[in-house]
């Protein structure tokens, strides 16, 4: 009765084992590679460069030659940290002005999902951040932590708002010399209407001229070098 | 910045004197890293000359008045050199008192010193157009509109006066137009826009 007859059910067996192991290499396959994915997805933000520096500093190493590791005062790591922060508040303002951007499009689908992978992480990563130059502010000036975000926050306000008074001030010079030459281009323009309308009026009297203010402006005062100055004046 | 526990270490040195920092090999250094150790050797030098309790920069508020006042000083003797017609020494106060605003150090609240160069840049602008100064007076009433966009009036109005003068009609449309969205139905302002488009159809209609 419990004579299994194996070798009938060798087929189906291996059959099985063949299934199950396709699928296990299958998963393990796709997982690692999916990981693998993830783990190397480009970083939302390039190396936070003000913090390389920061830790830089504290980790000064002694110069070729001397056995001593070089002193780097606190007021620089104050300092350091402090640009650090800066940084970070720049990284949040562009985090919180994709982030709706993002996500609307991640809804309709117009983005991949990695995209919003990525974000994420920075966020997180973010979040980290601000906490850990938080601690270092309190360890360096104790109650600094509460007070180095409002700081940093105004100094990248500041730094925004003198760049672009910086922009414009920059093309006071150009814009002088663009008025300089116009001004003589129009002069010359208007000392020959002025010939022009002497001639016209020597040899005949004006009568098409009427409907134009300048010429007959021009023919009532024959000075030429008045000339440019009333039409300045009037306006 | 990959994860929080790692970081590049930067080959670093520090000026014994100055105790500026340095890259320690200058031969080979990126551009955006030389900028921001200038960047970061200039808050440094602003650092030390604070004046306060602690190292470290005071909350944005509440402000030290002395610059303020002096700034204000600056600002209305300025005004009163106008009012007596004297431009030109309307126009040095009115530099004082920016360079006093601007100078302010950079952790100290970036709105305060938008209301009080905007204010100066206007009135510069202002004593500029008197003189016939149109394109100082264009640069300046531009600036204050980048300062402080909103409730800005007179400062549009001299920008698009400005380019009105200097012939440049299409741009003091645009800038024109654009201080209505800003500022509502302000009457100069429209009727400005009206001269405005009164010149292009002349000047369409002569060409």
């Amino acid at each position: 009765m419990f004579d299994i007859n194996w070798r009938g059910l060798l087929l189906p067996l291996a059959y099985l084992a063949v299934l199950t192991g396709t699928f296990v290499t299958f998963s393990t396959v796709y997982r690692r590679r999916k990981a693998f994915q993830s783990a190397n997805l480009a970083p939302w933000f390039g190396p936070h460069l003000q913090r390389n520096i920061y830790l830089s500093l504290l980790h000064m190493e002694p110069e070729e030659g001397s056995e001593k590791t070089p002193k780097v005062p606190d007021s620089v790591v104050r300092a350091a940290l402090l640009r650090r922060a800066v940084e970070d508040i720049n990284r949040i303002i562009q985090i919180r002005t994709a982030k709706a951007a993002c996500s609307s499009l991640l809804q309709r689908g117009s983005v991949g999902d990695d995209l919003w992978q990525r974000f994420q992480r920075a966020e997180k990563e973010m979040e980290d951040e601000l906490r850990d130059v938080v601690m270092e502010a309190n360890a360096l000036v104790p109650g600094w932590g509460q007070i180095i975000f409002q700081s940093a926050n105004e100094i990248a306000a500041n730094k925004v708002l003198r760049d672009r008074l910086e922009e414009i001030e920059a093309q006071r010079e150009s814009e002088k010399e663009w008025w300089e030459k116009r001004r003589a281009a129009i002069r010359t323009e208007f000392m020959k209407e002025l010939d022009n309308e002497s001639e016209k009026s020597s040899t005949r009297p004006s009568t098409s001229s009427a409907d134009e203010p300048v010429l007959v402006d021009g023919s009532s005062t024959p000075s030429t070098p008045s000339g440019p100055k009333q039409r300045k004046g009037k306006k | 910045m990959s994860d929080q526990d790692h970081f590049t270490l930067i080959p670093l040195a520090i000026d014994p004197e100055s105790t500026a920092i340095c890259p320690a090999h200058p031969s080979h250094v990126s551009r955006a890293l030389q900028a921001e150790l200038e960047a970061l050797n200039n808050l440094h030098t602003a650092l030390k000359a604070l004046d306060a309790p602690l190292p470290v920069p005071p909350p944005p508020m509440p402000v030290n008045p002395k610059r303020s006042g002096q700034i204000t000083k600056a600002r209305e003797a300025g005004n009163g050199e106008y009012r007596k017609q004297k431009y030109d020494g309307a126009i040095k106060l009115y530099n004082l008192g920016l360079s006093l605003a601007l100078a302010r150090p950079p952790w100290e609240p970036s709105q305060l010193v938008r209301e009080e160069v905007h204010a100066l840049y206007s009135n510069r602008a202002q004593a500029h157009m008197q003189m016939g100064n149109w394109p100082d007076a264009a640069v300046d009433a531009e600036a204050s509109v980048a300062a402080k966009s909103q409730g800005n009036a007179k400062a549009w109005f001299r920008r698009g006066k400005c380019l009105l003068e200097m012939g440049r009609l299409q741009e003091a449309k645009g800038a024109v137009a654009k201080a209505l969205e800003f500022e509502g139905e302000e009457k100069e302002l429209a009727e400005l826009l009206r001269e405005i488009d009164a010149r292009i159809a002349k000047e369409g209609a002569s060409a």
